[in-house]
């Protein structure tokens, strides 16, 4: 049985995921990156690893990928997050036309053709408004932990609206608005709707399509599904793998290259 | 085919407040309704990107002249068609028409900037109807351009014709600038009672007068200011201390009525270039045998001065210090929308002028839908104490 | 040398040795209190003014010079401090800087302006002039040069209204040489002027022919890096006879080149084209970005429009040569408008001319001319022809809006998708 691997190393978190021959996730893992990123690559694939009871050895072919990718010191190659995010997204809902990722300091949005190639993609990250980091900065000014953001959001039933851009800003919106005396669900569904507008404005740069995958960490908020499907008039697909994705996709990668007959032992031959 | 309907009726026999409240309310909340109201009586639109348009043209051919000049609206469609670090202006005027609020028959820019000028060409890709290019002189002084212009406007009179189905003839036009004379003898009324007692009229409510022009009939918006004008110089009010201010800055995208209703209530802003496009001919044309040239002469010779147009004749620092002076004005509030490459330059210009002649200023950006005034209501009202305290 | 030693490279050698001149001498002139005329690249009326033998300076490539020299930063500071807003073009903000320090620039000193000539097919340009009036008191000359009207609708000398806007022009470039008179103290020479259009006639005739060239296979020249060589020479030596000779021995190269199957590079995997301005702050990086996937630029639109649209080839008619003169302005620079707000159907027909895999649309922060439309035109690029393309933003002067990491990971991005779509053909093939 030949294994493939793919390690994701984000801005936040670093993720690895290891897939058998059938593309199916045997080991995955997840750490924060920190401040050693080569250190954060390797972790990671450890974990992944120790769940699967896998050496090293036995994982013919790694992909490295996202911001860090060329510090995945031990990976075979490297190939971009973009590509990486369509690929999963469509192995996991094979119907995806186009991609949402919306991960802690950048989101993007992919069109895929029906044979799951790129047509087009494009990505925020020229500043933070309408990625993580928003939620991020509405976490810290109410104290609320990041995860219960979405639920807590949920109960809205009068949103307010945040008209800062600014995720800089949006920490001072929050409070005055707190100051005005608006209750914090309203305020935290304000602030997703707000992130939901930004995003679906990217989406529609690359057309969207049925079906809609939500990947990257924040597919995890309900609120934010939920926001982003009010907005675009469209159901997203969500997966409980959707941190996993890009690794996923990485992992893909290194199983074609595994199947071309393109590894490291036969390559040097 | 005439359009006897009437399109904005709801100040009619009303009292002032009334009829200022649904200027406003048509102008804040977006309201293009009179517009379809127009086009369901079988009437044709020409809708005319900012700055200037000779919109006597458009009258002529029997079209409802529509000033297209940004909204409040969120640019969901339109923004996808358009890069980065690019003013709102641009983004809300194609929203208006990709999302339906706002159907044209027909469409004219003119390369008033650099970001502006390529409004035509995506326009066009996106709408099937004529988006025609006007290009006004920026070399206003040379013995070919009043001929040059003329013939500008002839082959926009001809396309309006044509899309109509009323050519345009020298009969018409005289008729239509007669009409768009008063108009503008009107408004320029309206200013001077602004200049000479502005606590007759606030100044969002005078915008709002000026404004609505820019969407309704002109017949109508002669009867609108007829009615209005008697009401404003009978308001029985009291001068208060508030500051004389020139409000320059606002000649394309248009800051938010709040925005100037915020410095309102600590200025009396006597002057302005607000929507300047419509208030460009400072004097009537006179009749002409060739009504045409009679427009093109005006633009070019009897006209107002903003940073898009280049004159020789009128260096713009110049042309404010002239409006500060003749306003009797004791401060500036100079603006720029945000991303306005025109508008940010001539700040320069402007703060070396008002600096050299000791005529202080607020110097600010603005975005058309930004609803978020509390530092910058905070930084006028340190401005307006200094001054009068200070 | 063997012939293609001598031959091959010449054109790069050679232009970088007239650019070197063409500054030394603004230099000297400089540093002599002598001023020069200040043009742009859109209608640039060099055939009128070295009718009346007077130096040019170019500020819009005195400007990118500073960033290609990695110092614009210097500049662009030094302008927002006296005043000019982040959000305005970068060109115009270096320039202001150079002014303020009497014309001190890397490549030697900028003379002051004697006059400046300048066309409305760059609104900036209208404002950058004023900005000279006003700190050097200096005759501004704006021409306009009124462009289609429509898209997609051009109108042929002969129609009414290109014939109304022939005779504005011409009206024009009258008053222009008046002016020209007044500052040099020169009568017009008439046959003068015949001399310079020659050489411009030869300058464009033989830029066309380079440019067409190219659809060769390897790529003669690289569109991005080797383009804007030839370009600072059909700019700055316009009208000169050391221009027509240069141009002239550039096709004998190209010539050579294609017939002996040289190519600018030997790993020409993927051939793309360029719209947009380029990133002059990281020049031979950018370039590398895609070289290092194998990808040459073979076309790019900005030969197009920087050139003043002389890649119309546009023959002026030298026995009648001011309407000539108006009626070759027009066409030219209304061209290079189109190729900056309307080329879409443009570049649409430049793919299979010369087997285009991609095509790079770089809008930038400072130029809001060429920018603001590329979004729109790649949408309808992209649902006309299915071809691969790229939106990468940055600029050409302001280091601080250009990101290496976030342009090569879209750029990389591209290539994936490139390559995939490449082997799937192949695959699909067998």
């Amino acid at each position: 049985m030949a294994y493939a691997g793919g390690v994701d190393v984000g801005s936040t978190q670093t993720k690895a995921v290891i897939i058998d021959e059938a593309g199916a996730i045997v080991g995955r893992s997840l750490v924060d990156t920190g401040a050693n990123v080569v250190q954060a690559a390797q972790n990671a694939f450890d974990e992944a690893l120790r769940a699967k009871n896998l050496s090293e050895q036995e994982v013919e072919y790694v992909i490295g990928t996202g911001y860090g990718r060329y510090r995945v010191t031990f990976g075979n190659d490297q190939v971009t997050e973009i590509s990486c995010h369509a690929r999963g997204a469509v192995h996991l809902f094979p119907n995806t036309r186009t991609v949402v990722d919306m991960g802690g300091q950048d989101t993007k949005a992919i069109s895929v053709s029906p044979t799951g190639e790129i047509v087009d993609f494009c990505m925020n990250d020229k500043c933070a408004a309408g990625t993580g980091r928003f939620l991020g900065a509405a976490s810290a000014a109410l104290d609320i932990p990041i995860d219960d953001l979405g639920d807590t959001a949920l109960k809205s039933s009068h949103p307010v609206k945040i008209s800062t851009t600014c995720t800089v800003f949006a920490e001072s919106e929050v409070l005055s608005w707190l100051g005005k005396g608006k209750k914090i669900e309203d305020i935290l569904w304000g602030v997703h709707k707000s992130i939901a507008t930004r995003s679906f404005g990217l989406m529609r740069r690359v057309g969207v399509e049925d079906e809609v995958t939500f990947t990257g960490g924040v597919s995890r908020n309900p609120a934010m599904v939920e926001a982003l499907q009010q907005r675009g008039g469209v159901k997203l697909n969500v997966s409980d793998d959707c941190q996993y994705i890009g690794a996923l996709g990485a992992a893909l990668f290194a199983l074609d290259r595994i199947q071309a007959g393109r590894t490291p032992a036969k390559e040097a031959s | 085919m005439t359009i006897t309907t009437r399109v904005f009726d709801a100040w009619r026999g009303r009292p002032l407040s009334e009829l200022l409240y649904e200027c406003r309310d048509a102008i804040e909340e977006g309201d293009f309704s009179m517009v379809e109201r127009w086009r369901d009586a079988g009437g044709t639109v020409l809708g005319h990107f900012q700055v200037y348009f000779p919109v006597e043209i458009a009258h002529a051919a029997g079209m409802l002249p529509l000033k297209v000049c940004g909204a409040p609206v969120e640019p969901n469609d339109a923004d996808s068609r358009f890069g980065s670090y690019l003013c709102s202006i641009l983004k809300t005027s194609l929203e208006l028409s990709l999302s339906g609020r706002v159907t044209l028959d027909m469409f004219v820019s003119h390369p008033i900037c650099d970001a502006a000028r390529n409004l035509a060409a995506i326009w066009g890709r996106n709408h099937d109807y004529p988006c025609e290019i006007l290009y006004l002189p920026q070399n206003a002084t040379s013995s070919g351009s009043a001929r040059y212009l003329a013939d500008e406007y002839g082959r926009l009179a001809d396309v309006a014709g044509e899309v109509s189905g009323r050519p345009v003839t020298p009969e018409a036009l005289r008729a239509s600038t007669a009409l768009f004379n008063r108009s503008r003898a009107l408004v320029r009324e309206l200013y001077a009672v602004k200049r000479d007692a502005p606590w007759k009229i606030a100044a969002e409510d005078a915008y709002a007068l000026v404004a609505i022009g820019g969407r309704i009939p002109v017949e109508e918006h002669i009867d609108l200011l007829e009615a209005a004008l008697p009401m404003i110089r009978a308001v029985d009010a009291k001068p208060e201390d508030r500051i004389r201010v020139v409000f320059e800055g606002a000649f394309c995208e248009q800051p938010p009525l709040d925005l100037i209703r915020m410095v309102g209530r600590s200025c009396y802003v006597v002057d302005d270039d607000f929507l300047i496009g419509l208030r460009w001919l400072l004097e009537d044309v006179p009749a002409s045998d060739e009504p045409l040239f009679a427009l093109a002469h005006a633009y070019l010779e009897t006209s107002s001065h903003s940073p898009v147009q280049h004159d020789d004749r009128k260096p713009k620092e110049a042309m404010l210090m002239k409006r500060v002076e003749a306003a009797k004005a004791g401060a500036v509030v100079l603006t720029a929308a945000k991303m306005c490459e025109p508008g940010l330059e001539e700040q320069v210009a402007y703060v070396l002028e008002l600096d050299g002649r000791k005529v202080p200023y607020f110097l600010s950006e603005f975005e058309e839908n930004m609803t978020n005034f509390g530092s910058l209501e905070l930084q006028v009202e340190t401005f307006v104490e200094n001054l009068l305290f200070g | 040398m063997t012939p293609s030693e001598s031959i091959v490279g010449r054109g790069n050698r050679d232009g970088a040795a007239l650019f070197r001149d063409w500054f030394d001498d603004l230099s000297a002139a400089a540093e002599r209190g002598e001023r020069a005329a200040y043009v742009f690249v859109m209608g640039s009326f060099n055939e009128i003014l070295k009718a009346f033998d007077m130096r040019v300076s170019f500020p819009e490539i005195s400007s990118l010079q500073l960033a290609v020299r990695r110092v614009a930063h210097e500049y662009l500071s030094e302008a927002e401090d006296y005043g000019y807003s982040p959000d305005i073009c970068g060109y115009v903000k270096a320039d202001v800087a150079v002014q303020l320090r009497r014309g001190k620039h890397p490549m030697g000193r900028i003379p002051k302006p004697s006059m400046a000539v300048y066309t409305n097919a760059c609104n900036t340009y209208v404002k950058w002039a004023e900005i000279w009036e006003r700190m050097h008191h200096v005759p501004i000359v704006t021409l306009d040069v009124p462009g289609h009207r429509r898209l997609g609708l051009h109108t042929k000398p002969g129609d009414p209204t290109f014939e109304n806007d022939r005779r504005y022009v011409e009206t024009q470039i009258r008053e222009l040489i008046a002016t020209c008179e007044q500052v040099t103290g020169t009568k017009f020479d008439i046959d003068k002027l015949r001399e310079t259009m020659r050489h411009a006639n030869t300058m464009s005739r033989c830029w066309a022919r380079i440019l067409e060239l190219n659809a060769a296979s390897p790529a003669l020249f690289n569109a991005l890096t080797d383009g804007t060589i030839y370009l600072g020479v059909a700019n700055g030596l316009r009208g000169t006879p050391e221009g027509a000779r240069y141009f002239e021995d550039l096709v004998e190269e190209m010539e050579y080149k294609a017939a002996h199957g040289i190519g600018t590079t030997g790993d020409e995997h993927h051939r793309l084209a360029f719209v947009g301005v380029p990133c002059y702050p990281i020049f031979r990086r950018f370039n590398e970005l895609f070289s290092d996937w194998g990808g040459t630029f073979v076309h790019s639109t900005y030969l197009w429009f920087a050139s003043g649209g002389a890649n119309c080839g546009h023959q002026y008619d030298l026995a009648d040569p001011i309407p000539s003169l108006a009626e070759g302005v027009l066409l030219s620079v209304r061209d290079a408008m189109d190729s900056m707000f309307d080329q879409t159907t443009m570049v649409k027909n430049s793919i299979e001319r010369f087997g285009i895999d991609g095509v790079v649309f770089h809008p930038i922060k400072s130029c809001r001319t060429v920018s603001t439309g590329l979004a729109d035109s790649r949408r309808a690029l992209m649902a006309e022809t299915g071809i691969s393309s790229l939106f990468i933003e940055s600029d050409m002067m302001d280091r601080r809006v250009v990101s290496e990491a976030q342009l090569k990971n879209r750029i990389d991005a591209f290539f994936e998708g490139l390559n995939s779509k490449k082997q799937q053909a192949a695959a699909g093939a067998m």
